[in-house]
């Protein structure tokens, strides 16, 4: 291991002779700012995870593990955790299969007008979470919302629910309402990584006398495995991070029901002044992250980042 | 398909028709879809242009008297002015700045192969997936102690620093598919990396510029907590950042947020008319598979 180390600073060295421009641009300035802005701030909320500290005051108290101790005891931790995973079934199960399905059906030509039906789904992907929020504040309105009075049309009245009031449910509207937002993403992921495949592939495959089931399962899915291995990637960071629906729609009520990790952090740090506890639940959500991807990316999709 | 029949016959008609007819059903249900998409977006202009007494009425009545009031108000009231041009310059500026930061480690990345590159990649996938919210306090701390807090420059360079390493991985999977042989001929020549990099690179690579620089004013024009704990002074306020902060205070009336949001979407829209060809095709797909 040593010698590999040193190998490669001394092959570095005579990397950057040869290759000076490449070496201050290309590596060392984005190195530095990444130490700087992005690196430093994780190292930071490390350190701050083992303070007690209300934003404040001039001087931090350390507290050793106590607030990782007080983590593992706390209720509100376990609830969000439990959240996100909800977020990213959710996630799994809808936008990426519906993208996939969406995807796969224009590719075969199963649907007249695709441009509409692609740029009707991708459009909310650059849509702020925001103002997607918002939408869905008013159209899951119990009064004013057009969703339940669709629901009564359509004679499905009895699926009427308090979207956001009852504790049961509020988590699931709300992913539900992020993978509607989301769905883009997934379709043109899969949608380029189908037009990579080869035409002769799936032709074959007919030949043989493939349905449309067999070609997505066997022929599609298993020629896209690095393009499900960014989705799901993309998915689970986007289900980690979850925040900005949380923080417009519900704010982590009914009950702190609705809470997710990233939520909880704010909500501690920056409401409760526990600026040291909001710390050790990043922390909890960056091991989570690593330990996550690296399981991806080392089990599952082995070979399929080729970096 | 086939050749055009001299005689229109009635047998081929229903075989094409039973042909068609999946594919009738697929788009029906296609359409279906369609509309769970679009329903939400035409419900909100809709409700836009309604006096707020006919919004109480009839929520999903097509507009009996349209209106702009509800625009001229949110214009007026919020200041949507002054918010859209600060949107405008953070998104504008703090691309550029992650795309320019960008370029040179994506050339460096996709030509050379640099000794430790798997720790770069390791660094920009970590950049990639961290919550911002895990960053906040530290990057709050960092920014007062460079005299940069609630300034313009302070969001415009965390946004910068924060784009550039999915920038990288987009440009350099766009750099890795322009071909060598321009760049063999310069070198043989005895032309430098910095040679190659700005006359052979840089104009081969307009097409990824686009799309990367695109996609990363999206990402800053929806982004708003990077704005609300860095900025106090409403005045440089970002648009998606006041309507996060305005939205509880007038949810009894529908039609002022709904204008609120259309006006701040209309960016986005254009910008995505204008990139649609290269963004929809996915043609940035290829960068982030590596």
């Amino acid at each position: 291991m040593a010698s590999r180390m040193s190998d490669e600073r001394t092959s570095f060295i005579a990397f950057a002779r040869h290759h000076i421009f490449v070496t201050l641009f290309g590596l060392v300035l984005p190195v530095a700012l990444f130490a700087g802005f992005i690196g430093y701030p994780i190292v930071y909320t490390f350190y701050l995870s083992f303070f007690e500290w209300n934003g404040m005051a001039p001087t931090k108290k350390f507290v050793g593990f106590a607030n990782y101790a007080y983590m593992l005891g706390d209720k509100y931790f376990y609830i969000a955790l439990e959240n996100n995973l909800k977020w990213l079934v959710v996630s799994l199960a809808f936008p990426v299969v519906l993208g996939f399905l969406i995807a796969y059906a224009m590719r075969v030509r199963a649907v007249y007008l695709p441009t509409l039906l692609r740029t009707a789904i991708f459009f909310p992907v650059t849509m702020s979470l925001v103002a997607v929020g918002l939408m869905f504040l008013l159209i899951l309105n119990p009064i004013f919302g057009a969703f339940d009075s669709v629901l009564r049309a359509l004679g499905l009245g009895f699926l009427v629910r308090e979207w956001f009031g009852d504790y049961r449910i509020a988590i699931y509207t709300l992913a539900g309402v992020g993978g509607w937002a989301f769905t883009g993403l997934p379709m043109i992921f899969y949608f380029a990584g189908i037009g990579d495949v080869p035409k002769e592939t799936f032709d074959a495959a007919r030949i043989e006398g493939a349905g449309h089931l067999r070609m997505m399962l066997r022929v599609a899915l298993r020629q896209l495995r690095p393009v499900t291995a960014v989705v799901v990637m993309l998915t689970l960071f986007e289900s980690l991070k979850a925040f900005d629906l949380i923080a417009v729609m519900t704010k982590g009520a009914p009950f702190g029901r609705t809470n997710v990790l990233g939520y909880l952090v704010y909500l501690e740090s920056f409401w409760n002044s526990r600026f040291g506890y909001g710390a050790t639940v990043s922390v909890a959500i960056l091991v989570l992250s690593i330990a996550v991807a690296a399981l991806l990316l080392g089990k599952l999709f082995r070979g399929a980042f080729d970096v | 398909m086939s050749k055009p029949a001299p005689l229109i016959h009635p047998r081929r008609t229903l075989v094409r028709l039973r042909y068609a007819t999946p594919k009738i059903l697929a788009t029906l249900f296609a359409l279906l879809l369609a509309a769970v998409w679009i329903g939400p977006l035409a419900l909100m202009v809709m409700t836009s242009i309604k006096p707020n007494s006919e919004f109480l009425n009839g929520p999903f009545a097509l507009p009996i008297a349209p209106t702009l009031e509800p625009y001229v108000k949110v214009w007026e009231g919020l200041k949507f002015g002054v918010l859209m041009q600060n949107s405008l310059i953070y998104a504008a500026t703090g691309s550029a700045l992650a795309v320019g930061l960008a370029l040179v480690p994506a050339f460096a990345l996709s030509r050379f192969e640099p000794p430790g590159n798997r720790y770069i990649f390791a660094l920009l996938l970590t950049g990639l997936m961290l919550p911002q919210q895990t960053v906040l306090i530290p990057l709050y701390d960092m920014l007062r102690w460079l005299h940069l807090f609630d300034t313009r420059i302070g969001l415009i360079v965390v946004h910068g620093v924060y784009g550039m390493p999915s920038q990288i991985l987009i440009l350099r999977g766009f750099m890795t598919t322009i071909p060598r042989d321009i760049e063999k001929a310069a070198q043989i020549e005895g032309a430098t990396d910095f040679q190659i990099f700005t006359k052979v690179i840089l104009p081969l690579a307009v097409p990824g510029i686009v799309v990367g620089y695109t996609l990363n004013f999206i990402a800053i024009w929806k982004e708003f907590i990077f704005a609300l704990v860095f900025l106090n002074n409403e005045a440089i306020f970002p648009a998606v950042g006041m309507l996060k902060l305005n939205s509880d205070r007038y949810i009894s009336a529908f039609n002022l947020p709904s204008a609120g949001l259309v006006i701040s979407q209309i960016p986005i829209a254009i910008l995505l008319i204008l990139a649609y060809r290269w963004i929809s095709s996915g043609n940035f797909v290829g960068s982030v598979k590596g």
